[in-house]
């Protein structure tokens, strides 16, 4: 009894107050304060998406780690293997912190973690190599550990390869070829590498280009579903259809697109942090780069509330929004190439924005192309922007029936 | 009325009873289920199958030969017929491959100069040139992997055939002076896969946990019409609170910990070099320094669902505070320090090298002792936050009959 008096006092409060504050300015207005008071949009507004522009930019500062701890295995302890060492020491890359007397002394420290990779010179090397008896190199890189790993295979196999390069000149002129110019004889071919856009193989632009837009994305679809979804469970979703005279479209827009604003000054600042702050390659137009920052917040947006749309419950749709906002970071194909992925689990990296996001990264601000290369990737926002369309009559129905499940 | 209860009872009987109506209510809950079951089941076989090709092959490149030579010809042959890269076709000039690589048909272009036999045979040296591109590290690798074999082989064959023509005396250089051998160790085949999901594994079980405690956490402090999970109950101590629902988190644990810490591995023939037992008692401080983790979380959750706003987005800074990525070594200090501060970063280091690079728990006692500190310290500060912030919070908004 009380329960439904209850109701007809709250129904005759909100008709009410409909008619008083029906101005789309008004409603606006006061999502707009709402979100002011609670920490929770502050956090993932500012907070996270700040932090993590400051965390992996400086993190990976240097470009490529330096100075990778290795270890040398010398069972020879002669001039030659000395040598070795020295120019091994000399290298940038590598930081000979251990000497080790056996493999299985080098292999433990590298257990431990002390060490990414070791160097053995094998006994009687020396002499072996004078007599010609072709003594082995063998240096060893721990996998395990991708970047410092590849990084120092390089440098081992350069060094290995100059050692090896001294050796053949000094048999060369033995046999009498000083009078000729062997330096060539080493390496007739040669190959130069000229890395298109990052010269210096830095390891922040890779990261960072890709990382950051992606992880924004994923706190987009995330405070998109909540925002959402607070309004049913908060019991204010009938209320709000009412004042927007049950125009779906208009309470979306009220809700939404003072996020949406936000957002875009998010993802400009973040645009000028990355390619001006930090000087990543910006070797295209700015204009089309950010035009193509601001089609990304709309196309997640929408993203999120198509998702929201598909599963109308809170903690489904920001279980579905989380669990393709992190599949992004793989699925979009920023470190494993899709062509390379099993075809059934490629396509799913064309329905994702970051995707549309990261090619015209790629195409615009790295390659610096014309924009005609990525016609396609802003076509591709604007469909994602569409899809909300389809699903308003399902956020509708949820929004009146005004059921939370928990 | 419930402390009066309390008294009268072993603590024995208080924990029993908190597990058993902790364990109800979660079963209860189907967001916490998901948290608990559904994600750490599933979702390493969602993301270990999309690395699982392991490595990039047959990368599309074009070539510009300028020479047009049998020399030229065979070079483009062997680069062809690596594992790495795939000749996709000829092109004229440097402009016409330049918008290849804009349609993305290729990824690197190889220039051969004019005149690449004739030098060949006069014994100078030839420059190629790879032009690639950046957006991806992998399409790189793979092309200075190839190109730099095809290179070094046929230059070995350049450099034996002109030592025979024109040096007065046999010297035999075709042979190697001096063989260099290459071993990589732990990830053996160098899969990406297998380099990347170990670790992966580990921070899936920390964030699995904590989202779930989080909800929890937040669950206990929603209005009581929303109410499933059930804060209002008579409860004991603090610390005996927390033990009991440490239990009941561990119990339904159990399964998901050895399944991503033995089978996921097994499935995906990841490397598995470790001694199992080991492993899972590495996990058992990692585990509990999670949960108690999350009772701290749980004092700034005023919600079910707003730990997916805040917490869901960390995994990304977790993955690179692990190391796994970038070394830690080469990190800022402060950045250093503030992943010594989460179980993932210990868990993660144990874990990869037990379990890819065959360490002993011994081998990794930094990592071990590291983690039963965490678990210590964040235990105490779960105690104190729960009694001093969580409890009378809760108290404040249900009334005084709430824990």
């Amino acid at each position: 009894m009380r329960k439904t008096f209850a109701i007809e006092m709250s129904d005759n409060q909100s008709n009410k107050e409909a008619k008083r504050s029906n101005s789309l300015w008004r409603l606006m207005k006061e999502c707009v304060l709402e979100m002011l008071h609670r920490p929770i949009y502050w956090v993932g507004f500012f907070a996270l998406p700040l932090f993590l522009f400051l965390f992996l930019a400086s993190l990976m500062e240097s470009g490529l780690p330096e100075k990778i701890p290795a270890a040398i295995v010398d069972k020879d302890g002669t001039a030659t293997s000395r040598e070795i060492t020295q120019s091994l020491n000399g290298m940038q890359m590598v930081n000979l912190t251990m000497t080790c007397n056996s493999y299985t002394e080098a292999r433990h420290a590298m257990q431990e973690g002390k060490i990414y990779g070791f160097f053995v010179i094998p006994e009687n090397f020396e002499s072996e190599l004078l007599s010609m008896r072709k003594p082995v190199i063998t240096f060893y890189t721990n996998m395990t550990y991708y970047v410092p790993a590849a990084l120092l295979f390089k440098t081992f196999k350069t060094t290995a390869l100059y050692a090896k390069a001294g050796i053949a000149v000094n048999v060369l002129e033995y046999a009498g070829a000083g009078s000729m110019n062997v330096a060539p004889l080493l390496n007739p071919i040669n190959v130069a590498t000229r890395p298109i856009g990052n010269p210096g193989l830095n390891y922040a632009i890779y990261l960072c280009n890709s990382f950051i837009p992606c992880a924004l994305q994923l706190m987009i679809l995330l405070v998109t579903a909540f925002t959402l979804g607070e309004e049913v469970k908060r019991g204010r979703s009938r209320r709000l259809l009412e004042r927007t005279d049950g125009s779906i479209l208009t309470a979306l827009f009220a809700k939404l697109f003072p996020q949406t604003i936000i957002w875009i000054i998010v993802v400009v600042f973040m645009e000028s942090w990355l390619y001006k702050w930090n000087g990543y390659p910006m070797n295209g137009s700015w204009g089309w780069l950010t035009l193509s920052e601001i089609m990304f917040v709309f196309a997640s947006q929408a993203f999120g509330v198509f998702l929201y749309g598909c599963l109308p419950s809170l903690r489904l749709s920001l279980s579905a929004c989380a669990l393709l906002g992190i599949l992004s970071f793989s699925l979009a194909a920023f470190s494993f190439p899709e062509q390379s992925m099993y075809p059934a689990l490629s396509i799913f990296s064309w329905v994702v924005p970051i995707r549309y996001n990261f090619l015209i990264y790629s195409d615009q601000a790295l390659n610096g192309l014309h924009i005609y290369y990525s016609r396609i990737w802003f076509a591709a926002y604007c469909v994602f922007m569409l899809l909300p369309f389809t699903m308003l009559w399902r956020i509708k129905r949820s929004y009146s029936n005004g059921i939370y499940v928990p | 009325m419930y402390k009066e209860r309390n008294k009268k009872i072993s603590w024995l009987r208080q924990v029993c009873e908190t597990y058993v109506r902790e364990l109800r209510n979660i079963f209860k809950d189907e967001g916490i289920m998901i948290f608990f079951f559904l994600l750490p089941l599933a979702y390493p076989i969602v993301y270990s199958l999309i690395y699982n090709p392991e490595v990039v092959r047959d990368v599309p490149m074009v070539v510009i030969d300028n020479d047009r030579t049998a020399l030229s010809r065979e070079f483009v042959r062997r680069l062809d017929a690596t594992q790495d890269i795939r000749i996709k076709g000829y092109a004229a000039e440097l402009g016409e491959a330049r918008r290849a690589m804009a349609g993305r048909d290729c990824f690197g272009i190889m220039e051969i100069p004019d005149g690449f036999q004739k030098r060949a045979g006069r014994l100078e040296q030839n420059n190629v040139i790879l032009y690639t591109d950046m957006t991806l590290m992998l399409r790189y690798k793979a092309f200075l992997m190839g190109a730099t074999d095809v290179s070094q082989e046929m230059g070995a064959e350049i450099q034996a055939k002109a030592l025979d023509s024109d040096l007065p005396v046999d010297v035999n250089l075709d042979g190697d002076p001096l063989p260099i051998h290459n071993v990589a160790l732990g990830n053996t085949t160098s899969g990406f896969d297998s380099f990347v999901m170990p670790g992966i594994l580990m921070l899936i079980l920390q964030q699995c946990i904590i989202l779930a405690v989080g909800m929890a956490g937040g669950a206990m402090r929603e209005p009581r019409r929303l109410l499933r999970y059930n804060p209002i109950n008579e409860a004991p101590s603090v610390v005996l609170t927390l033990i009991s629902k440490t239990l009941v988190y561990c119990t339904i644990m159990a399964v998901p910990i050895l399944y991503l810490s033995h089978y996921v591995p097994l499935m995906f023939a990841f490397p598995m070099a470790g001694d199992s037992i080991e492993i899972l008692l590495l996990l058992v401080p990692m585990v509990l320094a999670s949960i108690f983790l999350g009772f701290c979380i749980q004092s700034v959750v005023t919600e079910r669902e707003t730990i997916f706003v805040f917490w869901v987005i960390t995994s990304v800074i977790f993955l690179f505070l692990s190391g796994l990525t970038w070394p830690r070594y080469a990190m800022p200090d402060v950045w250093r320090w503030l992943g010594d501060i989460f179980p993932g970063t210990w868990g993660v280091e144990g874990f990869i090298r037990m379990n890819t690079n065959g360490a002993s728990l011994s081998q990794v006692s930094a990592c071990y002792y590291a983690l039963w500190i965490l678990t210590g310290v964040y235990f105490t500060l779960a105690c104190v936050l729960h009694r001093f912030v969580i409890r009378p919070r809760i108290r404040r908004e249900h009334g005084e009959c709430a824990i």
